[in-house]
């Protein structure tokens, strides 16, 4: 968690790198735009991840949560909930300062700015997964193997966009992340506390 | 099950990967009653320990616990953080506000280190600073894995009677150690 | 009672014997049956009249993409059978699976490749199907890495199925990724519910060459079991009697 400043530089590394890679006029900045967005939010969820149980793991203070009676599981659903809130949230707000940038068409950066919420929590909780399962390996490994998982989600972020360009039903859209979302975040902490626990086995 | 046990281990056995690490384990904590875990290196203490905290599950056997069981323990990982202050560790830990707190930090000599971050305490201040956490708290069975390594025969002394004090007041106490202590207590040998 | 009806049948040692009686049958049976249906495919079935000789690879690139999914769905049934009833001899399938999974994951997308070159006109094409099978073959690869990296094995076995579970989402993607984005790539030939969607003359060979490639590489899954059962109960007795 003392690292939570380093995502959020990167997103905005990337994101203000872009234009000067690409010497094209600006609509086909625009075309370009979305997907790095949506990469560029996946990759910082991964990078804010790496250590997250790390740093208790290997001082032991994840041992002294699990043998006090506080519900391991809520511990980890609130930790998530704090990274979102500290890098999720400022990486969602950025996302759709950058869009404004891009497009003139605001209704794009409006509905921009949820799908980021909702997307950068679902990545979250995937990468947290992943480091969960790599716990003492370095998260490269955990990185890896759950990546494959936070690929679908990319699809209906990239799909969406052109929804919402022809102006058909992108509210479904949403509606799929969202529902995503709240089958991920009752069922992640549970699996990566259990992941946890075999850990310290 | 003895109502008054804390802990009662029947007939438990641990492997690794298939290899026997320890078999045949029976023994009880009651309340007032402290227990030594005695052996050399690898012959699964630590492990031990781990099943009797519920971390680690056992292979064959049994293991209770007391449903009025409430544990506070300290192994080999202090569970400090290093990059933070003596006192905000305390803070974290939910001890600052206790009475005894000041108490305690002046007899084992962390008074005036409680600004320093304790990546820059030796390693003997860092194990008295962990062990507050098992002065402090109001648990009824103390699981301690080598708590005397590292402290000098003062602070052993200091914690060697608070320990004895605790277990008198009707606490129970499960230990490994290699250092000779006055507690006094019940042995199980581990081959 | 379910459980003990498991444990008592799929004992490493029940399992070991049983498979051995087993093998033989299934390795010859199903090694005819794919050359039959590889002769037959291949010399005595007309060409295809927009892709002339080379869609005779799909006695290849057919079988190997189906078993690349069915080999992921037998890892998720046996991961889900050692979470709920401990069965040992599950973990063992699973990773005794997973390297012939990885490996029937990169034949199909190298015949696919090699098959993509006369009919587009490139070797690769970032679609959803052969961008999701090759994010399979990844997933397989992870597994395989994430188990080696672990001492305990029993720690292993469990956080292994625990992925493989979860990772199961891409499984449906894979399946559906033709219908669900316009690509290159053509919709599956034969379904459960439709009338297929090819020749007759092409269509047998084809189920043959699938139901022969299963069995071969079933027989490739008993071999790598039969390792994995060596490897990691090499300290129980009966194993000495049996080796």
């Amino acid at each position: 968690m003392r690292s939570w400043l380093g995502p959020i530089l990167l997103f905005i590394l990337i994101m203000v790198s872009y234009p000067l890679t690409i010497e094209f006029l600006e609509q086909d900045l625009e075309k370009g735009f979305y997907s790095l967005l949506w990469i560029s939010i996946l990759l910082s969820m991964m990078f804010s991840t790496e250590d997250i149980f790390l740093e208790d793991y290997n001082d032991g203070s994840l041992e002294q949560i699990i043998i006090s009676s506080t519900s391991f599981p809520f511990m980890v659903a609130k930790k998530i909930l704090i990274y979102w809130l500290m890098i999720g949230i400022p990486i969602s707000i950025l996302s759709f300062l950058f869009s404004l940038g891009i497009t003139q068409n605001l209704s794009i950066s409006l509905f921009l700015f949820p799908m980021a919420l909702i997307s950068s929590y679902i990545f979250l909780n995937l990468f947290v997964f992943g480091t969960a399962l790599s716990l003492n390996k370095g998260s490269v490994l955990g990185a890896l193997i759950t990546m494959p998982l936070a690929l679908p989600v990319l699809i209906v972020l990239g799909k969406s966009i052109i929804a919402i360009q022809f102006g058909i039903n992108y509210l479904e859209f949403l509606l799929l992340l969202l529902g995503c979302l709240s089958i991920i975040i009752t069922v992640v902490p549970f699996i990566v506390s259990y992941v946890i626990k075999t850990h310290l086995e | 099950m003895n109502i008054k046990s804390l802990v009662e281990a029947d007939n438990i056995a641990y492997k690794i990967n298939g290899n026997k690490l320890f078999h045949n384990i029976s023994f009880s904590v009651k309340k007032g009653e402290a227990l030594h875990i005695s052996g050399p290196n690898g012959s699964g203490k630590s492990t031990l320990i781990r099943i009797i905290l519920g971390i680690t599950k056992q292979i064959k056997g049994s293991i209770y616990h007391s449903k009025s069981i409430d544990i506070s323990y300290l192994g080999h990982k202090n569970a400090l953080k290093n990059y933070l202050s003596v006192s905000d560790n305390l803070m974290l830990q939910g001890l600052s506000n206790d009475n005894e707190l000041n108490n305690l930090l002046v007899l084992l000599g962390l008074k005036k280190f409680l600004d320093v971050t304790v990546a820059n305490l030796s390693y003997g201040q860092q194990k008295k600073l962990a062990l507050l956490r098992i002065f402090l708290n109001k648990s009824n069975l103390i699981v301690l894995d080598e708590p005397f390594v590292g402290l000098d025969s003062d602070a052993q002394d200091i914690v060697e009677k608070f320990l004895i004090n605790e277990i008198n007041l009707g606490k129970a106490l499960v230990y490994t150690s290699h250092i000779k202590s006055n507690i006094d207590s019940k042995i199980l040998n581990l081959k | 009672m379910i459980k003990k009806f498991i444990h008592q049948f799929a004992s490493p040692k029940t399992y070991l014997y049983q498979i051995n009686r087993a093998y033989k049958y299934i390795f010859y049976s199903s090694l005819f049956i794919y050359t039959f249906s590889l002769i037959w495919g291949l010399l005595f079935t007309p060409e295809d009249f927009v892709q002339g000789n080379s869609f005779r690879i799909i006695y290849l690139h057919v079988p190997a993409s189906f078993l690349s999914q069915s080999l992921y769905v037998a890892m998720a049934i046996a991961s889900v059978t050692y979470l709920i009833w401990r069965v040992k001899l599950a973990a063992y399938l699973i990773i005794a699976i997973a390297p012939i999974g990885a490996m029937v994951t990169f034949i199909a997308l190298s015949s696919g490749s090699i098959w993509g070159i006369p009919t587009w006109g490139t070797w690769w094409q970032w679609d959803a199907r052969i961008t999701s099978t090759l994010i399979l073959f990844i997933m397989y690869l992870g597994l395989i890495s994430l188990h080696t990296s672990f001492s305990n094995h029993e720690k292993a076995d469990k956080l292994l199925s625990w992925l493989v579970i979860v990772g199961f989402v891409n499984i449906p993607i894979i399946k559906k990724s033709v219908d669900w984005w316009s690509t290159l790539h053509q919709s599956a030939s034969i379904t459960l519910t439709d009338r297929p969607s090819i020749d007759p003359s092409m269509l047998y060979p084809l189920i043959g060459s699938i139901i022969g490639f299963f069995g071969l590489i079933i027989c490739l899954v008993i071999i790598s079991s039969k390792v994995q059962i060596i490897k990691r109960e090499s300290t129980k007795s009966w194993l000495k009697d049996y080796v």
